[in-house]
């Protein structure tokens, strides 16, 4: 029951008194110069908010840039001509093995599916991860909003406090083959990409601005905007004036972004790398109401030594991984949160002349935990080399149907794009019961 | 065949210029001003719906909507104060044609067409891109080239040409992947997206079938890339898999439903692997087809009897572009299950831009000479009425160039910007190149478009683009406004730089008293009062 508290917009305990400090700056700023302007409406009524917020999902998605290989994590194939070097180990669940590389979850797969039998048939970085990102590639003429996008759509609100939509990408390998993109959604929900910060850009007020002129100013701007607004609607003006009266909201949790406010014990427990560091902020974002976030770790691609790179690689995003999970579980929040962890495609069960595995869509894994799955098992199955899917073979717009499903969405929900009709995923696609819980 | 017949009376039917020349009685006589007709079928939409329209923008707005639409721009404070002053009856005519003849003019146009024919130009790039196409495009809008002849400089390129340098871009960007080239093309010029055509029949337009979009594609089927040049075979055809029945060979197919008999209509010889004929750059390229497919979708998509799609496609985007909305909606959608808001209109616009010769620039004067044009985008009370009836000026974003060069045209001291002629157009020219980099902060917006609260946070917090814009540096507005020392003067010329427009008392009251408060800070407050006409909805939108 306390976890079901925690996952209240206010987790952090700092976090009331935050907005509550944040009121009390705005009523000083506004007291004097437009009586009539009464602050912004978001902060009208947030014990309402707050209620609101239950039974909403979230989802934080580990991309793991480049393409893991799925023989060294989650499809191992120890003894095959293909397999590796590496072994396999029994897991929590009896008869299921994952590579010796991830021990942790191997004991805690209670939580999580994992899907062996993707055929998404595209070997490119860039539109293999544009599909990745969205369930299908685009069409001419029509650009799919990802899957951030969608959800900041579905589970984002107008006046929302907090980002709708947070990617951390570091690394410069892979990060412009697929940026964030809200496609006919249109910027309103678009990414905060954090790419050289943890600190998202633009959040703290420029020099030479009091606090006080930084809030009298964006009055002011309000009240100009509001005489223009008088007659006047459409949609783009209305996010106009949404995006300016989130401002303030969104600097005041730039403390969100902060995992110094975590206990050492726990920063500890996802360990001192960027990867670690950027998943416990994930798990800060989603505790307050951050429907997506995804954390970009890159180097996956393994042309030459695989098992090197696999060997240094695999562990920390086993760590990560399972510390996210626990700790989600422990505030209460995996139930309401989906952790998908995907890439592009996944590796050659065939290894080249420079021990390398190649790019390879035609029978690769990802796993989704969490919130909706149906925990320990497995869907779907390759065959004895791992190259090809033997069992229970879905593409990407299955794997997106689930997933919408999982968070509650109805996958076959139309956005309107002018008069034509946009289904979430194709007409025909079907999520995987047996995945969901 | 029956399925051909079907759809030829269907298109009969719903294009009745098509049947018959001899029946345009239905139509407005040819010789009528632009304008005037416009104005005619509006109006007639209107009463039928009892609905009286906005009434006119006053002058301000419109010479900010007439800059920013046909120069890509705000108007200058000096510009303002003229056109204000200016008591000529037929001073609108008279700035329409200013505008038209500026060098802003082409540039604008050309970057509007490069939104159109490469939406995925990368955000960072659009607007600093001197790429091939906006290159080619330039020059060809310099000397107002007829759309037809774009449209066949595009489709069959000669980059020996110097005159069509550039116009390569448009099909060695797509001809990889040919399904892409066949729908950009048949959305982008035609009005018509076959896209679902590829999969199915279209669900609910009876004019789109698999044959469409295959017979469509067949006009490309023989276009390759060959060591940086796009090439045409002799041979190829497109096979597909009906939704029922066997694998087929496509007929090559016009929209229209026109089949055309090629010779050549067997697959192309596979190639061996490796070197191609002009496979590696700087080798002569391949030699032309005896018979292309491209030349002949060109030459029939042209024709009398074919070339409707061709030419309401272009009034479409051009009355879209100007009005926030097309006569059919959405720009990709113009079939039979979808008609025009104003089909008459629609019908006698393409008509004209045909008989005079695709002349785009006419069509856009015709198009923002009219009353509709230059309605006031506020409607005053009650419902508003059916976008359909252009009732009332949409409130339009702007394009990231139109936005970045009016944030530094606004930024700048006034008193850099007077005069007119070619010094001043030298000047304007400058501060677009100034413009380009900050355009790529901005994203192009699509119909549905929604500002996202990133760009909120720039302009809140950002300091290199505050320093840009609001310095305490000479040749900039703030330096200026402190130095006009009555602070309601301040706050009026603040409301004309940034806004176009005379400030109302009661913003020169809000604006003064803002500043009053800050005395001990007076710099400090006229960057903020700056900032907030900066960024309010009236500067972000065309309306």
């Amino acid at each position: 029951m306390a976890g079901k508290q925690s996952h209240r917009f206010c987790g952090s305990p700092e976090h009331p008194l935050n907005r509550r400090g944040f009121l009390g700056t705005m009523a000083a700023a506004g007291a004097g110069l437009f009586a009539d302007m009464t602050g912004l409406q978001a902060l009208a009524a947030p014990e309402v908010a707050n209620e609101l917020r239950r039974g909403e999902k979230r989802c934080i998605m580990l991309w793991l840039a480049g393409g893991a290989s799925q023989l060294e994590t989650f499809d191992p194939k120890p003894g095959a001509v293909t397999g590796g070097p590496f072994r396999s180990i029994q897991t929590s669940v009896p008869g299921v093995h994952i590579s010796e590389l991830m021990p942790r979850m191997a004991r805690r797969l209670k939580d999580t599916c994992i899907i062996r039998s993707l055929n998404t048939r595209n070997g490119d970085h860039a539109s293999g991860a544009r599909i990745m990102m969205r369930g299908r590639a685009n069409e001419a003429g029509l650009a799919y909003p990802d899957l951030g996008a969608v959800l900041a759509r579905e589970c984002g609100r107008p006046d929302s406090q907090v980002p709708d939509y947070v990617s951390f990408y570091f690394a410069t390998e892979g990060r412009n083959m697929a940026p964030g993109n809200p496609g006919f959604l249109g910027a309103r929900y678009g990414s905060m990409d954090l790419t050289t910060s943890m600190i998202p850009e633009n959040i703290r007020p420029p020099a030479g601005i009091s606090d006080a002129d930084h809030h009298s100013r964006a009055e002011l701007r309000d009240l100009l905007s509001r005489g223009f607004e008088r007659g006047r609607t459409s949609p783009g003006l209305d996010s106009h004036n949404y995006a300016y009266r989130r401002v303030h909201g969104l600097m005041g949790n730039e403390r969100l972004f902060d995992i110094a406010r975590e206990p050492q014990a726990l920063r500890d427990r996802y360990g001192p790398t960027l990867f670690g560091q950027q998943c416990l902020a994930a798990r800060r974002l989603v505790e307050a109401g951050v429907p997506f976030v995804r954390v970009g770790r890159a180097w996956w691609d393994s042309h030459g030594q695989n098992f090197d790179t696999h060997e240094e690689m695999v562990p920390e995003l086993d760590h990560v991984m399972a510390t996210l999970l626990d700790d989600l579980e422990a505030r209460g929040l995996l139930q309401h949160t989906l952790v998908i962890t995907l890439a592009e495609f996944g590796r050659t069960p065939n290894i080249n002349s420079q021990l390398g595995r190649d790019h390879f869509a035609s029978a690769w894994s990802c796993t989704l935990s969490g919130c909706g799955i149906k925990g320990g098992s497995v869907y779907g199955r390759t065959d004895a080399t791992g190259n090809r899917v033997a069992d229970g073979e879905i593409g990407a717009p299955q794997l997106y149907a689930t997933i919408y499903r999982a968070l509650g969405i109805n996958h076959q929900k139309n956005y309107y794009v002018g008069a034509r009709p946009v289904p979430l995923t194709d007409p025909g696609t079907e999520p995987i019961r047996e995945v969901l819980a | 065949m029956v399925r051909t017949l079907r759809f030829a009376a269907l298109v009969l039917a719903l294009f009745p210029a098509l049947a018959a020349a001899d029946e345009p009685a239905a139509l407005l006589p040819p010789n009528r001003p632009i304008e005037q007709v416009v104005d005619h079928y509006l109006d007639a939409a209107l009463q039928a719906a009892k609905v009286q329209p906005a009434p006119r923008a006053d002058d301000a707005e419109l010479l900010r909507r007439l800059t920013l639409d046909l120069n890509g721009r705000i108007p200058t404070s000096a510009e303002l104060a003229d056109y204000l002053a200016n008591s000529d009856s037929e001073k609108k005519g008279k700035l329409v044609d200013r505008l038209l003849a500026s060098p802003a003019f082409v540039r604008h146009q050309a970057l509007e067409f490069v939104a159109m024919l490469q939406p995925d130009t990368g955000e960072r790039r659009r607007g600093q891109a001197k790429d091939g196409l906006r290159t080619y495009l330039e020059k060809a809008l310099a000397e107002n080239r007829p759309w037809d002849r774009v449209f066949r400089e595009l489709m069959l390129p000669d980059d020996a040409d110097p005159k069509t340098k550039g116009a390569s871009d448009y099909l060695r960007g797509r001809v990889k992947d040919l399904n892409r080239l066949t729908i950009d093309v048949s959305t982008m010029f035609f009005g018509v997206n076959v896209s679902c055509a590829q999969c199915h029949d279209h669900p609910h337009v009876t004019d789109w079938k698999q044959d469409h979009f295959y017979g469509l594609k067949a006009f490309f089927a023989r276009t390759f890339e060959a060591g940086g040049r796009v090439a045409e075979r002799d041979t190829g055809v497109v096979k597909f898999i009906p939704n029922k029945g066997k694998e087929k060979v496509a007929r090559v197919m016009f929209l229209t439903g026109k089949v055309v008999d090629a010779p050549g209509m067997q697959e192309a010889p596979k190639q061996p692997k490796g070197r191609r004929p002009g496979g590696a750059k700087g080798e002569k390229a391949p030699p032309p087809p005896k018979f292309s497919l491209r030349a002949k979708l060109v030459e029939l998509a042209l024709e009398p009897g074919q070339r409707d799609f061709f030419a309401r496609s272009i009034v479409n985007r051009l009355w879209h572009r100007h009005f926030g909305r097309g006569l059919v909606a959405p720009l990709d959608q113009m079939h039979s299950a979808n008609p025009a808001s104003h089909p008459e209109l629609l019908q006698w616009l393409a008509r004209d831009v045909v008989e005079h010769g695709y002349d785009l620039r006419r069509l856009v004067r015709g198009l923002v000479l009219s009353n509709a044009y230059a309605r006031g985008s506020r409607w005053a009370s009650g419902d508003v009425p059916d976008e359909k009836l252009f009732a009332v000026a949409q409130v339009r974003p702007l394009t990231p160039m139109q936005m970045a060069v009016s944030l530094r045209l606004a930024a700048t001291d006034p008193a850099a910007l007077a005069g007119s002629g070619p010094e001043f157009e030298k000047r304007i020219d400058a501060l677009e190149k100034n413009a380009a980099r900050l355009a790529g902060l901005f994203p192009q917006p699509g119909d549905n478009f929604q500002v996202g609260v990133s760009e909120a946070m720039l302009f809140a917090n950002n300091e290199n683009l505050l320093k840009e814009l609001l310095a305490d540096a000479p040749g900039l507005l703030v330096h200026r406004l402190k130095q006009v020392t009555s602070l309601e003067e301040r706050a009026e010329q603040a409301v004309r730089s940034v806004l176009s427009r005379a400030a109302r008392a009661a913003e020169v009251q809000a604006l003064t008293e803002y500043m009053r408060r800050r005395e001990d800070r007076p710099v400090a407050a006229v960057q903020q009062v700056v900032w907030a006409l900066l960024t309010s909805a009236e500067f972000r939108f065309n309306h």
